[in-house]
């Protein structure tokens, strides 16, 4: 005698899950996917000015990559991916200890002043924060005299419309987004475990290295994350400060679109700096797991021949 | 508040703080920058508007320029009338205004939008002035070059919202071919009859029905001579300077073509040349040799000038008399900064005010060129950005109505300097020219 149970049917259909992201699936799709794709598209087109958009299909191929490549572009390719990289790491090099200090050091009912600090800046638009800079920097400005007089400086400051301004500069505007990820690594990173460092016996430094640095990974993979791949594509600090000598990939194809109507051009070369990120994270990331991998088995404790004496 | 409190988060509530996963954090993060995003949207939607909302006509024609206007009904753009109007100027003898000139003012109404070359009309004259004479609100954005100026429509497809542009002449003839100007309603444009005849029926729009001489100018070149000691009188000379004494303190204009200019006039070419060893020759001087002593490509260096930015600056001659005037604001000594027109031979340009294709407002549109090419507007104008506004009977419009103006040797050529200038042509080897610029900016990087 066999009753066959059969589970009521659920009186209505369930939506399947993924529908939530369906308006921020839409919105990718269509404002970042699609203009994404035409700039691939167009990479491999000739240019046709001609045409209302002068892009021409006929004859597609990789010409465009090769002037890309070619060594007056690939130096300022060269150049972006320098600024970048050494802004990033002079943001983890400023950030770091400011996290660390708000996370650990300040007292609490100061942190909430502090981090406002932190944040306040970043809703100054960023065009602002960058033109205000010619103020004080001006080579005739009223700061560039009185160092002048004071006997600081031999001569007026020579700092815009170079490199060096722009290389400044990116790491103030984005120093923000570094030390905010930072931070709430760190101040997730309970006492306990590193009152329990401490407890066996590590000192400071270690605890440092071996506790506290390993937990704020995320933290600093999230701000690498949030401050390399905007400064490889900044346009405005370069465009403000940097004059012709401090000239970075945005400009240049901002230049071969606008200027040149080189669309195919500058698609390339948006498309090689898209594969450039993303071949810098990658490698990035070998290295800091990589690096996470080797440390762990050179610090393993062999357990199996009895305990170390 | 004592330390015992709940410590104060601001990023994560602590309940949340369990569930922050490193995804989490990353949001977090991307919300911020976000954020800061939409501020900076803001802040700079903020600057470009910087009117108020559209004024209907309501203030009768009560400035003394507006002569034909009383006659007219206030309503928006009134087509029928101007004809009479325009006849009416010419007896209505105008208080302060010069006869023999068409001075129809035609009110409109809403927003104008207009896309132009930086800092290129009196500010009154885009601002409060177009507000009371023509009951019109401006709104200005500006670009840095014609090819911008055709990305930016080409793009939008007639939906740029921009009504008035000001494009220089060679740039015209494929800007009508893709469609991107309104054909002019010549009946709203009675003041047409103001322009120097010299300056109508170019080669690019024979008939003005797209355009109609906004200024004209030249380039040259500024540079300190407390600084630079040599006297620069030649392209051979600033390029010498340029590489030499000036050299990592020099401006050129953002423009390809002048860049090119520059070398061309320099070594007798015509700089409309299509010749492919010329062109080779010239990549290899700019990019080889010339890019590495450049410091900016401006072609405004006027408030850098100021800023002691440059010690060598090639410049439009409107911009260069600019600079003197901002030196002195900021303090500097004018009497260091020489200015030079180019030598043996240069550039002549024109500016033209069109409407471009799709303009939401062509009717206010119309108005305001109408406006600007009436003397004492256009001579306002002129006294502001230093270029010669192709008015009929320039001198006594001069005398009479700007006789203080300064550095008049900088805004009029005599017939023997206007003779050393060549106007530009858009010619097959333009890709060339851009793509030799490019090349110019990605060495001067290096």
């Amino acid at each position: 005698m066999t009753a066959s149970v059969v589970p009521p049917k659920r009186g209505r259909l369930r939506a399947p899950k993924f529908l939530l992201a369906g308006p921020s699936i839409i919105w990718y799709v269509l404002f970042f996917v699609a203009p994404i794709a035409f700039i691939v598209y167009y990479s491999f087109g000739t240019k046709d000015s001609s045409k209302l958009v002068p892009v021409d299909m006929s004859s597609p191929g990789f010409h465009n990559y090769s002037e890309a490549f070619s060594s007056t572009f690939f130096t300022t390719f060269k150049a972006t991916l320098r600024v970048a990289v050494t802004a990033t790491l002079l943001t983890v090099v400023i950030g770091f200890p400011v996290a660390y200090f708000l996370a650990f050091k300040v007292q609490e009912r100061w942190r909430a002043i502090l981090l406002a600090l932190v944040i306040v800046p970043s809703f100054t638009s960023f065009l602002i924060r960058t033109v205000a800079w010619r103020i004080p920097l001006a080579p005739n400005g009223t700061l560039s005299k009185w160092l002048q007089d004071w006997g600081v400086i031999g001569g007026p400051i020579s700092l815009l419309e170079t490199r060096t301004a722009v290389q400044i500069a990116i790491v103030y505007n984005y120093l923000g987004f570094m030390i905010l990820p930072l931070y709430v690594a760190l101040d997730r990173i309970e006492p306990v475990l590193r009152e329990a460092s401490k407890d066996l016996g590590a000192g400071r430094v270690s605890t440092f290295m071996r506790v506290t640095l390993p937990l704020a990974g995320p933290g600093i993979a999230a701000g690498v994350l949030l401050t390399f791949i905007p400064m490889c594509g900044d346009y405005v600090t370069a465009t403000v400060l940097g004059g012709a000598k401090g000239n970075m990939i945005g400009a240049l194809i901002d230049s071969e679109f606008k200027g040149a109507q080189n669309w195919p051009l500058g698609s390339a070369i948006a498309v090689l700096m898209i594969l450039a990120v993303l071949v810098m994270l990658a490698i990035g990331a070998i290295v800091v797991v990589g690096g996470q991998w080797l440390l762990r088995r050179m610090r393993r404790v062999d357990l199996s021949d009895g305990a170390p004496a | 508040m004592s330390s015992s409190q709940e410590p104060v988060r601001i990023l994560a509530p602590s309940s949340l703080r369990e569930t922050l996963s490193r995804r989490a954090l990353l949001q977090v993060g991307a919300g911020s920058v976000g954020l800061a995003a939409l501020l900076a949207a803001c802040g700079s939607d903020k600057k470009s508007s910087s009117g108020t909302t559209a004024t209907t006509t309501a203030n009768g024609g009560s400035t003394p320029t507006t002569t034909a206007s009383s006659s007219a009904p206030a309503t928006s753009g009134s087509t029928a009338s101007s004809t009479a109007a325009s006849t009416g100027a010419s007896t209505a003898g105008t208080t302060g205004g010069v006869s023999g000139y068409s001075e129809v003012v035609n009110k409109s109404s809403g927003t104008l939008a207009m896309y132009t070359w930086g800092d290129y009309n009196d500010p009154s004259i885009v601002g409060d002035l177009a507000q009371t004479d023509l009951g019109v609100t401006m709104k200005v954005d500006y670009y840095t070059s014609n090819e911008d100026l055709i990305t930016k429509l080409s793009t939008a497809n007639g939906s740029s919202g921009y009504d008035v542009v000001v494009p220089t002449g060679p740039y015209i003839p494929q800007m009508i071919q893709k469609g991107l100007l309104e054909k002019f309603d010549k009946d709203k444009l009675p003041n047409l009859s103001n322009v120097d005849k010299l300056y109508l029926g170019q080669d690019w729009d024979p008939g003005n029905d797209y355009s109609v001489c906004k200024d004209w100018g030249s380039t040259g070149w500024m540079w300190d001579s407390s600084k630079v000691k040599a006297d620069i009188k030649t392209w051979n000379d600033f390029i010498a300077a340029a590489t030499g004494e000036a050299s990592g303190n020099v401006s050129v204009l953002d423009t390809g073509a002048n860049v090119l200019g520059m070398y061309c006039w320099a070594n007798g070419i015509d700089w409309n040349t299509e010749k492919k060893e010329d062109l080779d020759a010239a990549e290899k001087f700019l990019v080889d040799t010339f890019a590495s002593h450049i410091k900016a490509f401006d072609s405004y260096p006027s408030t850098k000038i100021a800023e002691g930015a440059y010690t060598l600056s090639m410049a439009w001659n409107g911009d260069a008399r600019q600079a003197y005037s901002r030196i002195a604001d900021a303090g500097g000594n004018p009497d260091d900064w020489k200015w030079a027109l180019g030598a043996p031979n240069t550039e002549l340009w024109m500016d033209n005010y069109c409407i471009a294709a799709g303009s939401p407002n062509p009717d206010a549109a119309h108005a305001w060129i109408n406006w600007l090419l009436t003397p004492e507007i256009s001579i306002k104008d002129l006294q502001y950005h230093g270029y010669n506004s192709g008015m009929k009977g320039m001198e006594s419009l001069i005398a009479t109505l700007a006789p203080d103006l300064t550095l008049g040797n900088m805004i009029f050529f005599s017939d023997d300097q206007v003779k050393t200038m060549r106007t530009q042509k858009i010619t097959s080897a333009q890709d060339r020219i851009a793509d030799i610029y490019n090349k110019i900016k990605a060495k001067a990087g290096g």
